[in-house]
């Protein structure tokens, strides 16, 4: 009975296994592909028109269609909402979203369904109705209020005067009137459009927006520099040496990974009513908050990847270089460091990454002050807070092309090394 | 010469003591016992990486008990080789002169010299991954004495240690010794290769090394 078991035992097959392997972590590696492609896809880079007032009041459609008075000759913006059919002009209909020339004096909106609030909007494109310029600033008048605003940019074309055309800051507004300097000649041209470059134009040009790119580039790194420089030592000592507390330390430098991020800034801010006041003066609500309250989470990462790199490199070495005549010191120069140079490049990555995505421990610890302790996460913030989620999606561009090309330097780094 | 007198060790709860072997200037030495009986201990205190409680450590005539490894003029080869993965094998050749600040030509010489001892001259600006196991032994013996018995450990012995066993390695390393005449500690835990090794052989048991009078030390 046996024997018959024992020369025919087979095994069951792999392929379930490696199927189940292949759905599983297939499964998550599509969705981040997916959640970034998604942002990229989502915004509209092309310009948007400039835009008058709302004219579809948001209600029900309790009669069913709902009747728009507009003027012939003139161009509006339709946006179809959920509960909305489409808009009929005369014999025409549009049902989708984007700029249309009125032909008669009245628009209808279709519904779905009666009885539904109405989710469309009908919007005037603004039309440059005068051109004035003095002292290098134009002046123009819109038909309609155009709800721009101060500090934001527009895009300048079709006038074939040089130092025109582009983008240019709004300089001053009223309610049908914007500014911008220009550098052409004086003469106001003939005829001149006007849209609003796409978000990420928008973002780049903004001088806030600037601020906050160069403040997170610079405090990211500096935190990272800072993280490694506190993170080497701290691994290797946790790596190579016993002591008495040595549980009790490995403790506390989990605290930051574990504590709420929010928590983090509080106790920061907290700590420096303690200290004295020409420090937490240059340091509380300034720059050097930021790079602090990054620094506090990063630093915790570094030094657990730095320790684990400590811990794959066997101490043989450093006992075979202390034989060969080096010191402590030496050994470690000479011998473990160049070999734990692929772990420093990951915690070095780690921490940057951590600190660009840092923002609890930042708005507590340091603000959100525009141009003295914004950074991307901030702007981001700042953005939905005014309600331009396409201003957030483009600094989260800003952010993941920055958190890309930190990672393919660090990867091209990396590289070599296994190479060389 | 390497002699332990009395030494005491202890590493938790393993403990060696009143433990002696002495080797004079020159001799091949080796040191037998199963896994686990405390040979890697004595080893790492014989090149000063673990204290001692008591006893003396002397090696060359000097006692260098208190000495740092650095000071104490031993080649160590561990079994695994441990040759440095991000030097070159003609640096590692190089790695302990350059710590003596030797002049350039010099350690060009010496380091030329021992890879023609070892035969190791055509992989020698290899990185140590690429040499094959039998050059890789050698290059990790080649480094381990290549500091020069004379200038600043003057009159020390080299002893070119090694722990366990590696089929390949033990050929070259005899003739490391001849030509060389360092005094030399080996020590593993394989009857079958202590057999075919030359010299003084020691058996550490039961926390006691004792000689194997069967043997001579020629």
């Amino acid at each position: 009975m046996s024997g018959s078991k024992l020369s025919g035992f087979r095994v069951a097959s792999d392929k379930p296994f490696l199927i189940g392997l292949g759905v599983l972590g297939g499964s998550y590696l599509l969705i981040i592909g997916a959640m970034v492609l998604a942002d990229v896809v989502f915004l509209n880079y092309s310009d948007r028109p400039v835009l008058g007032p709302e004219m579809v009041r948001q209600g029900r459609y309790t009669g069913g269609e709902v009747v728009v008075p507009v003027k012939p000759g003139r161009s509006y913006y339709f946006r179809k909402g959920k509960n909305d059919a489409g808009l009929r002009l005369g014999q025409q209909r549009i049902a989708s979203d984007g700029l249309f020339l009125a032909a008669g004096d009245r628009a209808v909106l279709l519904p779905h369904a009666s009885g539904r609030p109405i989710t469309a909007s009908l919007r005037p494109e603004a039309r440059v109705m005068q051109i004035a310029v003095t002292n290098h600033v134009a002046t123009v008048t819109t038909g309609v209020a155009h709800g721009l605003l101060w500090g934001e940019f527009i895009r300048v074309r079709g006038t074939g005067e040089p130092g025109w055309d582009g983008v240019r800051e709004i300089t001053d507004t009223a309610t049908n009137q914007i500014s911008f300097a220009v550098t052409g000649a004086a003469k106001p041209p003939a005829k001149l459009s006007l849209s609003k470059p796409n978000p990420l134009v928008q973002a780049l040009r903004s001088r806030d927006i600037r601020f906050s790119i160069k403040l997170s580039l610079i405090s990211c790194t500096l935190t990272t520099l800072l993280s490694l420089w506190v993170a080497v030592p701290i691994g290797y000592m946790m790596s190579r040496f016993e002591f008495r507390g040595k549980p009790v330390i490995d403790t506390l430098l989990d605290i930051p990974i574990v504590l709420p991020p929010l928590v983090v800034g509080l106790s920061l801010l907290i700590l420096f009513r303690y200290m004295p006041e020409w420090l937490s003066d240059a340091v509380v609500y300034k720059w050097p908050a930021v790079v602090l309250a990054q620094f506090m989470v990063a630093c915790a990462f570094a030094v657990r990847t730095m320790r684990v790199t400590f811990d794959q490199i066997p101490q043989r070495f450093e006992q075979v270089a202390l034989t060969l005549g080096c010191n402590r010191r030496r050994a470690f120069w000479r011998v473990i460091m160049p070999q734990a140079r692929g772990g420093l490049l990951a915690a070095g990555t780690l921490a940057w990454a951590r600190a660009l995505g840092e923002f609890g421990p930042i708005l507590v610890f340091a603000g959100a002050t525009r141009q003295k302790t914004e950074v991307l996460p901030t702007s981001a913030f700042l953005e939905l807070q005014a309600g331009r989620t396409e201003g957030m999606l483009a600094v989260s561009l800003i952010m993941i092309a920055a958190a890309v090309v930190v990672f393919i330097i660090a990867r091209t780094l990396g590289m070599k090394r296994i190479f060389a | 010469m390497i002699a332990l007198e009395n030494i005491a060790l202890r590493q938790g709860s393993f403990e060696l003591s009143d433990l002696s072997l002495e080797l004079a200037a020159g001799e091949y030495g080796v040191l037998m016992g199963r896994s686990g009986c405390g040979k890697t201990t004595v080893l790492e205190a014989v090149c000063g990486l673990r204290n001692i409680s008591g006893g003396r450590i002397i090696l060359g005539g000097r006692d260098v008990t208190q000495l740092p490894p650095a000071e104490r003029g031993v080649g160590y080869v561990p079994q695994d080789r441990a040759l440095f993965p991000t030097m070159l094998v003609r640096e590692q050749l190089a790695f302990a002169l350059v710590l003596r600040a030797l002049g350039q030509a010099e350690i060009g010489g010496r380091v030329h010299e021992l890879a023609q001892l070892l035969g190791i001259t055509e992989s020698r600006d290899r990185p140590p991954d690429k040499p094959s196991g039998g050059e890789a032994q050698r290059a990790a013996l080649g480094r381990a004495p290549a500091h020069p018995p004379s200038a600043p450990c003057a009159g020390a012995p080299l002893a070119a240690l090694r722990e366990g066993l590696l089929a390949a390695g033990w050929r070259p390393r005899q003739r490391v010794h001849r030509e060389t005449g360092v005094t030399i500690l080996h020590i593993t835990h394989s009857p079958s290769e202590a057999r075919r090794l030359a010299g003084c052989h020691f058996r550490l048991a039961d926390g006691k090394v004792t000689r194997d009078e069967n043997r001579s030390c020629a």
